[in-house]
């Protein structure tokens, strides 16, 4: 199956991060399967259910796994062999374990270090600054709130001045205007050139990184391209929706008469569930039909409102 | 070697409960040196001492403890990845995680035994105890901080290994005790002081050479295996 493609999906040649093929599984687990793409300069949301395989994709970007199968470059070079692309890249990894007896100023600095800058101090301090962390905080990292170690892992990713930054679930832990701050920085990021890939299982915060988007469900790449157009594409799939009644049937015949519903069933004596694709138009029928044959409603409950059906939908395509 | 890494992973190897045990092992050590200067042959004692104490318990289990929690630690928490990601040759990393254990072990180990030979006043037995210290940590060192990596209960295995195969079935036989470690150091001890001691009929530069051998060996096992090895 081949994912939704709601823009130009070729592999761009200015792309950073090209994927052919790439699927990756643990003994009978097929964590990513048959996935290709091409990311450039911007950010670029990988969006997708906890345990579809995200991290694991990610991890595969940066070099920490092996594809199974298929092959990934990162700037044309396999981040597997050649050490060297590894100084191009920096992740901020899901985990919020940390190197606990250093400080924050410490970390970000043995970072630089190992990249090799040549003045690590002033390099730390600026990355701590732009997460809006204190340089000068002399605390162990054991102390930081999971949001200050959302935004150390972040410093560290970026000291370096990467080429691709790539952050897993970056958000998370972050108070609102922590939020907003940190997309800020991702636009920053992606107005310098860069290639951002950030992570999320929450589609209202993917919605704010950006246009492109990667949807990924049970390992595959079920959509990708401009996030508009995918929110489109998910508002408009069909909707199940339970509705208790006392008179199930009668309220199943007119509903299907009036042409609202494209299928209905039957569960409990009192319980019927019904496919939509106009949810406006099915709130004013079914308040009509029950009025009209003297139904009495007990409960009208959306049964697709989680994101998990999102995605399901997107399988299915 | 990658001097940064070696800094932090030299930090992280000085826990207050690590700190406690080598005080309690170097107590043991000066009593036995205590022990050894009124014993009736003070050279057989404190010869024997030396290696049964300090080259079969001492080092092996302090090794042991740094050695398998300086890479496998960062393993099991997750943060090897801070090193991993950066563009570092993977033998930088090894050799680091390697010395900084080497470090700990080394000076303190070298310290006690030295301090506890010197109380015997053996002085044949001061250098010797430099030595075959030295060459047991680095061989014990390497051994651990390789095994920490490979494997996840990598303390249990390695008591495994030193009660299994150094204190018993390197009693099997000379092509056993070839195989044990131990056997190199306690063989240096032995040339030293004339005294006999059982697995200690190691040739002279076996003694010297092997146990470095198999430091280098197992830094090279590690540098390989942090290329091979999936981070997570």
């Amino acid at each position: 199956m081949s994912a939704i493609s709601l823009s130009s999906t070729e592999i761009s040649p200015t792309s950073m991060v090209q994927a052919a093929g790439v699927s990756k599984w643990f003994g009978d687990l097929v964590a990513v399967s048959d996935v290709s793409f091409g990311i450039g300069a911007g950010v670029t949301a990988l969006l997708g259910p906890n345990g579809a395989g995200k991290s694991t994709l990610l991890r595969i970007i940066c070099g920490l796994a092996r594809p199974s199968k298929g092959t990934l470059t990162i700037l044309g070079k396999d981040p597997r062999r050649d050490v060297a692309v590894l100084g191009r890249i920096g992740m901020a990894p899901q985990q919020e374990t940390l190197w606990d007896q250093l400080s924050g100023l410490e970390f970000v600095q043995l970072a630089a270090q190992l990249h090799g800058l040549s003045h690590p101090v002033e390099a730390a301090r600026g990355a701590i600054a732009m997460v809006e962390l204190d340089a000068d905080d002399e605390r162990s990292l054991s102390t930081y709130s999971k949001g200050m170690r959302q935004r150390i892992k972040l410093a560290q990713a970026i000291v370096h001045d990467p080429l691709v930054v790539v952050l897993d679930e970056p958000l998370t832990g972050l108070d609102p205007r922590q939020r907003r701050a940190m997309i800020a920085l991702f636009h920053r990021l992606s107005d310098a050139g860069k290639c951002v890939i950030v992570s999320s299982h929450v589609l209202d915060e993917v919605e704010r990184f950006g246009s492109r988007v990667l949807v990924i469900a049970q390992g595959r790449l079920v959509a990708e391209g401009d996030f508009h157009k995918i929110r489109d594409l998910m508002d408009d799939r069909p909707l199940r929706i339970s509705i208790r009644s006392n008179q199930p049937r009668t309220l199943a015949i007119a509903l299907l008469e009036c042409g609202v519903i494209s299928g209905c069933e039957l569960q409990d004596p009192d319980a019927l569930v019904v496919s939509t694709s106009d949810v406006m138009f099915f709130r004013r029928a079914v308040a009509l039909a029950a009025r009209d044959h003297q139904v009495s409603l007990l409960e009208i409950r959306p049964l697709d409102d989680d994101l998990e059906s999102v995605f399901r939908y997107l399988v299915g395509q | 070697m990658n001097f940064h890494i070696y800094k932090v992973l030299l930090r992280r190897q000085m826990s207050p409960a690590r700190l406690l045990g080598m005080a309690a092992l170097s107590g043991v050590a000066i009593l036995l040196g205590v022990l050894a200067r009124t014993a009736d042959n003070t050279v057989e004692f404190a010869t024997q001492s030396t290696g049964i104490f300090g080259i079969n318990v001492l080092v092996p289990f302090m090794a042991l403890s740094l050695g398998s929690a300086a890479l496998g630690d960062l393993v099991e928490d997750r943060t090897l990845v801070y090193v991993w990601l950066r563009p570092v040759p993977r033998y930088t990393i090894a050799t680091a995680a390697v010395a900084a254990v080497i470090s700990v072990v080394g000076s303190f180990a070298i310290a006690i035994m030295t301090a506890a030979a010197a109380i015997t006043e053996v002085h044949d037995l001061i250098l010797a105890t430099v030595i075959a210290t030295a060459l047991a940590v680095v061989a014990y060192s390497g051994l651990f901080v390789a095994l920490g990596l490979r494997f996840e209960r990598s303390l249990l295995i390695g008591l495994g290994y030193i009660a299994i195969w150094e204190l018993l079935l390197s009693r099997l036989g000379d092509w056993f005790a070839r195989l044990s470690v131990r056997s190199y150091p306690m063989s240096v001890l032995a040339d030293a002081t004339g005294v006999e001691m059982r697995l200690a009929d190691r040739a002279v530069v076996a003694s010297y050479v092997v146990p470095v051998v198999i430091g280098l060996v197992a830094v090279v096992y590690t540098s390989w295996h942090l290329t091979r090895t999936e981070i997570d």
